[in-house]
């Protein structure tokens, strides 16, 4: 068997004295798309946030293994050049730092964690500009300060964005559909399903179906108080969308 | 930073209940001026050692009380007056006054029956229910219980009966300085130190009554206590003393009224509050300050230089000051929170209005020395006629004060182009982890919002009110719900005149 | 009341008396005998106690010596590509014939200012000897540099430029204070009048050693039309002060008042401004971010002051620090004082660390932490510098602030 991409084993955090996550046991094998789906305040964003090393959470129990080496003990920068991307619910905006000076320094940095040497400038705006095509971003909205001052759209563009560039083995899309309309939501997961491949997985959080008629799961889990209570296929989306979640409360209890 | 278009709308802030209030109002303007003719029994002019101990002997105080007034009156001797504040008055002849008054006829009232019926008369006439056996007869449960002190004395406490049922000491600060003295020695001066500031110390040496509070562990008093401050006496300074303590997990609601007669000349009021809450003990303390402001040419008016201050000592603890500023001369006031105990709350909010040639320079100051702390400021200003009304503030996170937090908002409203509106706070940050966010606008009401509410049919005094009510809203709601009302038709007549 | 108990004099202001009075200015020299310098009560210096920071001073400079010498050696603390620089060492005016066409250089007997009360600018009306004169008649590109320096010996040196911006010019004027790496007193003036319908940039950026003390003054009135920004940056000294008086005198002019304060272990930076609207129809914005890390303090004292006739003023202040330490102390003023009713005015005031989301997303995308820091502080500061519209002057002053944060500056 092949090594998974992701493997969370009895996973257990809490955010001072109140436990979020009860248990969480999941593994996603290279190539594979998962959707965690659950209601609001279950619990699926703190796993996010867990797995990408907010530090705000303690890990009481439960290990975190990605492509086999212990996430848990790494700092945030170093599960990212591991290989981890998170694209946030909310991304953050950091005023007087331009796009694209983020975007190189991120890349440079993930490069010089993996040993490998800087990016040149020209190799950088090429890279840039074929990944941003795609997502309907110019180089004007480039210039301005990360993420200050825009859209809902263009702050998930600007995400896929990064995850193009960075090329990370595990994508997590944290309510990635929220506050897209409908065009924006079509651009968006366009931009995700191309970087879709053999080796590249994905957990995508959401609370609506919506989002997984354009991104297409291979398993579907429904979360509910901290941990995964069911799990199939891409029906089950169907199912939760038609019964809601309160079916699944008692498997929970 | 603010958005500066956020100045308070119509639809947002003001109710149906306000217009109301607003629409109904009385034209009358300072209502409280009237004079009581009540026998005065009165210290010999003038402030001197005499003055001290003239004051302790008619309170039959202990001899230890005397001392540590002497003591005040010899560290005042050494003081000047502070100038830092922006107010402007002339020199006050502190021997041009009398440091006690009394109403001659019954000294010390044991019960209402005792009372003078001309002094229940006048607080009848105040609005200020002291019948205690008739408020017990209602249908309802009494919700507030009043300590009136009149010029130099606590004349009656009503509801004693009631709140020592369940341990709760509400007297006056004489009595408790007889009857409690072991309480009064632990807790008098430890919040405001003798020497904390030249009023404040003038007030330690001077002061003849006040009101003290003491709520035991665990109990959450079930009524509102009330002092209500009246200055009846020509050329009389009143110097009260206030000490509420509230032990671990206990809850005290407290209002302070004040009003005094209409007089050309202007009289001293230097009073100290001084509130302490112990572990998970929670003091809320308001204040309604209608003194009488001066005539519309500036003459006469109180000079209301007031120290209040609540050390929230114990861990977890929180007090909460409002207040609504409406009376006065001068106001110098910075009713403040010494954030001691770890995890403690402090709250300041306040409406301070200013007319005709009022100046106000009030504020707060929020001391965070304890972890955790938190504290939020919300003062609103609003100057008219010639006033100048100034905000002055100061947050301070000392190196200890792990994760501090302070929120303030200021903001100031000027209606006509005669006045001034001020705001000034000092905002010091020694520790790393303390966040601070302070926010202050000024701006008059608009054109649109006036013009709005006049095609409604309203006058442009009434459009005045209501905007101006909707303007403290976020203030007026932490008022206790009966004198909410109150307060907001108080507002309104401050501002008479302020238009057109 | 204040003045009857006489004050106690320190050594640093008998040596001031002494001065003023061989001087021949015994006016200031019996206003500091009797006040002594401003402590704590004297709210302009509420956070800066004077009489308590300043301990001693060191003799006045003798100018003659050391202009030559230092004009020999050349070296310029900070240089801008393209600059015409002005030198005034030690209170002495170098003689420039060199001067882009549209700017007169000159010198003039005295002082600066006006006769505002106030200690730094009493002392340097009475012990200034000469101002640089510049007047600038049209759109002048390049970047006119008044570098002031103070060489030799620990020296108490006071020196004064007035410049007059004509009507419809504009001009970026760029100050530099810097000294030898001794004891020195500085105390620097500087007047401008900006013309109307002018666009002025004025720069002033204390880069002196940890050694020095640097006192600045800079004086404005604004006319009709114009557009001022004003930068000041404290990037050395181990106690400085920069007080910025500003008025409106004519309609329709705004200015931008901005700045860094810039502090680290054992410094103690004040920037103290106070704008007045005096007509109508004025605006500004005044922008003033304070970093500190170590034992250091950082003072922000700002007034805008809106008068009587100044209707429709839209004035707006921000200050922002910045707590690098747990030692550090960030202390602000910021202060409105309003007698005009038709007016939208406001200030805001924050203070913390630097911002745990932020610093979690950067390192989500792989940029370690210290990297994610500087990130940050950089994107916090650009606010002040982005504005800079001159190239060779904006790279210049990030590469102030770049060695402030590898710990390099001052």
């Amino acid at each position: 068997m092949t090594t998974p991409i992701l493997e969370i084993r009895n996973l257990h955090a809490r955010i001072e004295d109140r436990e979020i996550l009860k248990g969480v046991n999941l593994i996603i094998p290279p190539g594979e798309v998962h959707a965690v789906m659950g209601r609001n305040g279950s619990g699926k964003s703190t796993l996010s946030y867990v797995l990408a090393g907010k530090e705000d959470y303690e890990i009481t129990e439960g290990e975190v293994l990605l492509d086999g080496e212990n996430l848990l003990e790494m700092e945030p920068a170093e599960r990212a050049a591991a290989g981890l991307f998170l694209a946030f619910q909310y991304p953050i905006e950091i005023p007087g730092v331009a796009t694209m000076t983020f975007l190189k320094a991120a890349m440079n940095a993930q490069r010089k964690a993996r040993g490998e040497g800087e990016l040149s400038t020209p190799d950088f705006m090429r890279a840039v500009k074929t990944a941003g095509t795609d997502l309907h971003i110019d180089t004007d909205m480039l210039k301005r300060p990360l993420n200050v001052g825009f859209s809902g759209g263009e702050k998930k563009r600007a995400e896929v964005l990064q995850m193009a560039l960075l090329q990370p083995k595990m994508c997590i899309l944290d309510e990635t559909d929220s506050g897209l309309d409908i065009d924006a939501l079509q651009v968006v997961s366009k931009g995700v399903n191309a970087l879709r491949n053999a080796g590249r997985s994905m957990l995508v959080i959401t609370h609506y179906q919506r989002l997984l008629n354009h991104i297409i799961p291979d398993v579907v889990h429904v979360f509910s108080d901290g941990k995964i209570v069911e799990s199939g296929d891409k029906s089950l989306a169907l199912q939760l969308e038609a019964k809601g979640y309160a079916d699944f409360d008692n498997a929970a209890a | 930073m603010a958005d500066y278009d956020d100045i308070p709308t119509l639809k947002d802030n003001i109710d149906r209940a306000t217009v109301d209030s607003v629409l109904a109002l009385d034209v009358d303007k300072y209502k409280y001026g009237f004079e009581t003719d009540i026998e005065s029994d009165m210290a010999p002019k003038g402030l001197s050692e005499d003055t001290v101990r003239f004051i302790s002997a008619k309170k039959n105080e202990p001899e230890w009380m005397l001392e540590w007034r002497l003591e005040a009156y010899r560290r005042f001797l050494t003081m000047t007056e502070p100038s830092w504040a922006k107010v402007h008055y002339p020199q006050i002849d502190l021997q041009d006054m009398y440091y006690y008054a009394a109403p001659k006829s019954s000294p010390a009232p044991k019960s209402l029956d005792e009372v003078d019926p001309a002094l229940i008369a006048m607080y009848d006439k105040l609005g200020v229910p002291l019948r205690e056996r008739e408020i017990l007869a209602g249908v309802e449960r009494p919700n507030v219980a009043v300590d009136a002190v009149m010029d130099s004395v606590s004349v009656v406490t009503t509801f004693r009966e009631e709140l020592s049922k369940v341990g709760i000491i509400f007297c006056s600060i004489s009595e408790a300085i007889r009857e409690y003295p072991e309480l009064v020695q632990k807790y008098l001066a430890s919040v405001v130190p003798v020497s904390d500031n030249y009023y404040a110390t003038l007030n330690s040496a001077v002061f003849t009554d006040g009101s003290f509070v003491y709520i035991p562990k665990g109990v959450r008093c079930p009524m509102e206590l009330s002092t209500y401050f009246r200055i009846n006496e020509k050329k009389t300074g009143q110097f009260e003393r206030t000490l509420i303590i509230a032990e671990a997990d206990s809850y005290v609601s407290y209002l302070e009224g004040c009003t005094a007669p209409m007089r050309d000349e202007n009289q001293l009021h230097a009073a100290v509050v001084e509130l302490v809450a112990l572990d998970n003990a929670e003091i809320k303390y308001s204040t309604v300050q209608n003194w009488y402001p001066g005539d519309k040419d500036g003459k006469g008016g109180i000079y209301n230089f007031v120290t209040k201050r609540g050390d929230c000592r114990g861990v977890n603890s929180k007090i909460s000051w409002t207040q609504v500023e409406t009376g006065s001369a001068i106001t110098w006031k910075y009713p403040s929170c010494i954030l001691r105990g770890d995890g403690s709350r402090g709250e300041f909010y306040s409406i301070a209005i200013s007319n005709g040639y009022q100046q106000v320079d009030s504020g707060t100051k929020m001391i965070h020395l304890g972890k955790n702390t938190s504290s939020r400021i919300i003062a609103k200003g609003i100057a008219a006629g010639f006033s100048d009304n100034t905000y002055r503030g100061q947050v301070s996170a000392h190196a200890k004060a792990k994760n501090a937090r302070n929120f303030t908002q200021c903001d100031s409203l000027l209606i006509g182009d005669k006045c001034g509106a001020h705001t000034v706070p000092y905002i010091e940050s020694r520790n790393g982890t303390a966040v601070f966010e302070h926010e202050a606008t000024t701006s008059k009401i608009s054109d649109d919002q006036m013009f709005y509410c006049q095609q409604r049919g309203l006058n442009e005094e009434e459009a005045v009110a209501l905007i101006v009510n909707g303007f403290v809203r976020d203030v007026l709601q932490h008022l206790p719900m009966e004198f909410m009302v109150e307060t907001q038709k108080l507002i309104s007549i401050s501002l008479e005149g302020s238009v057109g | 009341m204040a003045f009857s108990v006489p004050v106690r004099l320190g050594a640093a202001e008998n040596t001031l008396i002494e001065q003023l009075n061989s001087a021949g200015a015994a006016a200031t020299a019996e206003r500091i005998s009797v006040a002594g310098l401003p402590t704590r009560r004297v709210e302009s210096y509420h956070y800066t106690d004077l009489k308590t920071l300043l301990r001693s001073v060191p003799p006045l400079a003798d100018q003659n010596d050391t202009l030559d010498a230092f004009l020999k050696s050349g070296a310029t603390p900070f240089h801008v590509e393209g600059a015409h620089q002005i030198t005034i060492a030690n209170g002495a005016v170098a003689y420039d014939d060199n001067a882009p066409a549209g700017v007169i250089v000159g010198k003039a007997e005295g002082n600066a200012l006006s006769t505002r009360d106030d200690v730094l600018v009493h002392l340097n009306t009475a012990l200034a000897k000469e101002s640089l004169t510049l007047t600038i008649e049209n759109t002048i590109e390049q970047v006119i540099q008044i570098d002031r320096r103070i060489e030799g010996e620990a020296a108490h040196v006071l020196d004064s430029a007035k410049i007059f911006v004509a009507d419809n010019a504009s001009v970026t004027i760029l100050e530099t204070l810097s000294s030898s790496d001794a004891a020195h007193v500085g105390n620097h003036a500087t007047y401008l009048a900006v013309g109307r319908n002018t666009v002025v940039t004025h720069i002033v950026i204390d880069l002196s050693p940890r050694a020095a003390t640097q006192f600045s003054t800079s004086e404005y009135t604004i006319a009709d039309g114009a557009k001022l920004r004003t930068v000041t940056i404290h990037a050395g000294a181990a106690l400085s002060r920069s007080q910025i008086f500003a008025r409106f005198t004519g309609e329709g002019a705004h200015g931008d008042f901005t700045g860094l304060n810039l502090v680290e272990d054992g410094q103690h930076n004040d920037i103290t401004i106070d704008i007045r609207h005096g007509v109508a129809n004025t605006t500004s914005q005044e922008l003033y971010k304070q970093i500190a890390r170590g034992r250091s303090k950082a003072v922000f004292q700002g007034k805008i002051v809106v008068e009587r006739d100044a209707q429709k003023t839209d004035a707006k202040m921000m200050m922002q620090g910045l707590m690098l330490s747990n030692e550090a102390e960030i202390l602000s003023k910021p202060e409105l004082e309003i007698y005009a009713d038709d007016v939208v005015c406001g200030h805001g005031s924050t203070c913390g660390e630097l911002d745990e989301d932020s610093m979690f997303y950067l390192m989500s995308r792989g940029i370690p932490k210290a990297e994610a820091e500087t990130m940050l502080v950089r994107g916090f500061i650009e606010e002040v510098l982005d504005p800079v519209e001159n190239e060779a002057l904006a790279e210049a002053l990030h590469g102030v602030v770049d060695r402030w944060l590898l710990g390099k500056a001052g």
